[in-house]
């Protein structure tokens, strides 16, 4: 065969196959659901409420999503690997509360006098405990061999006592010490939560480059692809000779560290930390990521994807509010999307895959 | 002879695939119907639709003469259909007696589950069968044939007028395909009539009455099996003469690739010692548990070796990991297609995947060569669909074969450990992956091929390594090997 020949063909055989275009259309809407899911619930919203669409609620959510889609972003990398993170709360708050105590009080660690430490050092606390939270996650799920749900509910558990231990179980700084002994949060970290630039929160920019990270990760980097290949099928990825271990032990640090990124935001954001915030973070970002449309069975998805859920959870939260639903009712309702939207997600699952 | 089952006019359709095109199907009391086709023809979708676990989208199925609609699982059951999955369905942990009457177990007055009876049910079921399993036994300490075996006395315990086996023998030896077809037999005296799936040319004659052929969703023809000799057959299913369906290959073994010395596995294999040339094809025959599996996966670091040596290219190595096997430039194509792919993802990712492993996973991905690289082997493989975006589950078994070929093509592996290479694909793709073991021998590769298939074995190794209890117990040239030979070293 000549080589235009074999040109022709390849052309030829590189033709995409005809499709309907109704099909086309149905697998964009499944594919766009959470986008659109989103676009109706805000044109709701600002035709049932005149604040929603006022700058300060819009700064509000933005403020309020923020902490949510940083932790689900760590969250997605590890639903994607096939695993699931129930302690993201939990190292958000020990980080943070690591961090503001070294940031706000002089105390001692075998015997050395430590702080109160500048941002920088305390922000690089923070990041390594959280890091090294996710680790031990890690590392007691490859080597103890135990699944992850029971492992992150065991170390949620433990990290949130040693929260309350090095905390006393008081907010950092609490009312006393910060009028008392002048200990504030650094200035930077309270930025981290409530400043702005350019009109624009700074917790939104945050998140949006933690998102962005993440989809560079994901799409660019052999851990990414590992991910996928470990989530998407373990046996191929073992017998491709993957680093199955190791790549379990990359994702739980990449959440606990971004679990801590989100612990400073929100302790900027409350002008202190305490040992059992972010308690509603864990349910929260996993919703977000399944709402975004990644498998939760691991393999399938994207970060993008979840920063949608994560707004979502965000603007249904504040609607709720602007409609004055009581909180009590919140909770059922937050609930229910998320039980709606896995069924919906099966549903669509089922539709769109292949028979064998 | 009674029409038990007539489908008029079936249609099925999957995104971007048509499963089935206005299919027609009849099946006779009595009648043991074999129906032929090339992977991804549409046999085990229609199979599905008639046991109820896909819906049609067009058509009508009539029963014994009674128009049914909206078929399901359990609808299906109670008109009599039983169907034998080619995937086993059968719960490890549960006993033989508890696996057969899984969801009907039989209560005492009380309520209760009555164990006695179960037990003398199940073994009478079994002895319909012509088999001797113990019903306490659980499933999980059984053999593949009688796990298959048990799964068929769990159907056949339903009392079906019809039953569907989905490729029954592709996990048996020639001596256990004996006592199923023995089984068959006694069914269709019975009355009950019997679809028959399979790709197994030779089993034709041997099963069936009549045959039914599907290509690409379409109904080729169905013929009586007097009519149906190989040759049209081959005909039918691939659409064109395949004029060699197992091309030779001109071998000139060169340079040692790899040598194996005393090497065992705990409990499982003993003193294996074996060598490897370049452009040689060194096949391992044994019957079913006597090792290979092992073997193949100690070679490649998925088991670990208790004691022996290796060497690649004169060298020694220690190989503990996949990692550790692709580094030093060997290749494994798994038993199961699905123990390779990761179906998710797209053909590049799945290509470059064994190459990944000896990367770090810090470093970028190169994806604009990825995409190249894959396009390249898309091509020169005549992979179907050509498309770099759709994710591989929506491939057929042969293309889905091709992908993992191409992935140690990409890794330019040395030494391709092929595992039953053509289980579950069908005859062209079959030609097809001869066909690329040839090229690759050319290429100076050198192939260790694990294969329960006496004629594939005879057409294509150099030389044949045969396997019983986890030994070698003999070693013969091509030329003087035969299938009784073979067969008598192994048992």
């Amino acid at each position: 065969m000549s080589r235009a020949q074999r040109e022709a063909k390849g052309t030829e055989q590189k033709q995409p196959q005809p499709r309907s275009v109704a099909r086309t259309l149905r697998e964009l809407v499944s594919r766009l659901g959470p986008v659109i899911a989103l676009f109706l619930l805000c044109a709701y919203l600002a035709v049932a409420s005149p604040h929603f669409l006022r700058t300060g609620n819009l700064i509000n959510i933005t403020r309020q999503s923020a902490i949510t889609t940083i932790l689900a972003i760590g969250q997605t990398l590890v639903i994607l690997s096939a695993g699931i993170d129930l302690s993201v709360g939990a190292i958000a708050a020990i980080s943070a509360s690591a961090a503001a105590v070294l940031m706000t009080q002089r105390i001692r660690i075998l015997g050395l006098a430590i702080g109160p430490v500048n941002f920088v050092v305390g922000l690089l606390v923070a990041v390594a405990v959280g890091a090294a939270a996710g680790a031990f996650n890690g590392l007691i799920i490859t080597r103890g061999r135990i699944p992850d749900f029971i492992a992150t509910l065991g170390s949620l558990t433990i990290l949130r006592g040693i929260a309350l231990l090095i905390t006393g179980g008081l907010p950092v700084p609490s009312h006393i010490t910060a009028t008392e002994l002048k200990g504030y949060l650094p200035e930077q970290m309270i930025w981290m939560g409530a400043g702005s630039i350019l009109g624009i929160p700074a917790a939104g920019l945050i998140a949006v480059a933690i998102v962005l990270l993440g989809w560079l990760l994901i799409r660019y980097t052999v851990l990414g692809r590992a991910i996928l290949a470990v989530g998407g099928n373990r046996e191929a990825a073992r017998v491709s000779g993957i680093g199955i271990n190791k790549t379990k032990i990359a994702v739980y640090l990449l959440s606990g560290l971004m679990a801590a990124v989100a612990g400073c935001v929100l302790a900027g954001r409350l002008n202190s930390a305490n040992a059992l915030m972010a308690d509603e973070e864990n349910l929260r970002s996993i919703a977000a990521v399944v709402i975004g449309g990644t498998n939760l069975f691991g393999g399938e998805g994207g970060v993008i994807g979840s920063l949608i859920g994560a707004l979502i959870m965000g603007v249904l939260g504040n609607g709720l509010n602007l409609l004055n639903v009581s909180a009590f009712w919140q909770r059922i309702v937050h609930g229910m999307v998320i039980i709606l939207v896995v069924i919906f997600d099966q549903w669509r699952r089922r539709r769109f895959s292949p028979v064998t | 002879m009674k029409t038990l089952l007539r489908m008029v006019q079936v249609d099925k359709s999957f995104p971007g695939v048509h499963a089935l095109d206005h299919v027609d199907f009849e099946l006779r009391e009595g009648e043991v119907h074999v129906l032929l086709g090339e992977n991804g023809a549409g046999k085990s979708t229609l199979m599905k639709i008639l046991s109820g676990s896909l819906e049609s989208d067009a058509g009508q199925i009539f029963i014994e003469g009674r128009q049914v609609s909206h078929l399901n699982p359990e609808s299906a059951k109670e008109l009599g259909i039983g169907m034998v999955y080619q995937e086993l369905s059968l719960v490890p942990a549960l006993t033989v007696a508890e696996n057969i009457f899984l969801g009907k177990l039989p209560r005492s007055p009380l309520g209760l589950v009555d164990w006695p009876r179960m037990q003398a049910q199940a073994e009478k079921s079994l002895a319909d069968l012509g088999v001797s399993i113990a019903p306490r036994k659980q499933v999980r300490e059984l053999e593949v044939a009688e796990q298959q075996l048990t799964e068929i006395a769990r159907v056949l315990s339903a009392q079906p007028k019809i039953v569907l086996l989905d490729e029954p023998t592709s996990a048996l030896s020639d001596a256990e395909r004996e006592r199923l077809f023995d089984a068959i037999r006694r069914m269709s005296e019975r009355g009950v009539g019997i679809v028959y799936i399979s790709h197994r040319l030779a089993e034709v004659p041997l099963i069936g009455q009549r045959v039914t052929v599907l290509r690409d969703g379409r109904v080729i023809g169905t013929l009586p099996v007097e009519e149906a000799d190989e040759r049209t057959l081959v005909d039918m299913m691939v659409g064109r003469r395949l004029t060699e369906q197992y091309p030779k290959h001109p071998s000139q073994p060169g340079r040692r690739l790899l040598k194996i010395e005393n090497l065992s596995v705990e409990g499982r294999l003993r003193k294996i010692s074996l060598e490897l040339h370049e452009g040689e094809i060194l096949a391992i025959f044994g019957l079913m548990g006597a090792g290979q599996p092992e073997l193949t996966r100690a070679i490649f670091g998925l088991e670990p070796i208790s004691s022996g040596r290796m060497c690649i290219a004169d060298e020694e190595v220690h190989i503990h990991s996949p990692a550790d096997a692709i580094r030093h430039s060997l290749g494994l194509l798994t038993r199961d297609r699905r123990h390779s792919l990761v179906p998710a993802l797209p053909v590049p990712p799945n290509v470059t995947l064994a190459n990944l492993s000896q990367l770090r996973l810090h470093q970028g991905l190169r994806l604009r060569t990825e995409a190249e690289r894959a396009a390249q082997y898309v091509d020169s493989l005549r992979i179907q669909p050509p498309s770099l975006d759709r994710p591989v589950m929506f491939l057929s078994g042969g293309n889905q074969q091709k992908v993992v070929l191409a992935r140690w093509l990409f890794s330019e592996a040395k030494v391709l450990i092929f595992d039953e290479p053509t289980r579950g694909i069908d005859v062209g793709a079959k030609a097809e992956v001869f066909a690329l073991m040839s090229r690759l021998i050319r290429s100076r590769v050198g192939i260790i091929m694990v294969s329960s298939e006496m004629p594939e074995i005879l057409a294509v190794a150099d030389r044949i390594m045969v396997m019983r209890d986890g030994e070698i117990t003999k070693e013969f040239r091509a030329a003087e090997a035969t299938q009784e030979l073979l067969l008598r070293s192994a048992s």
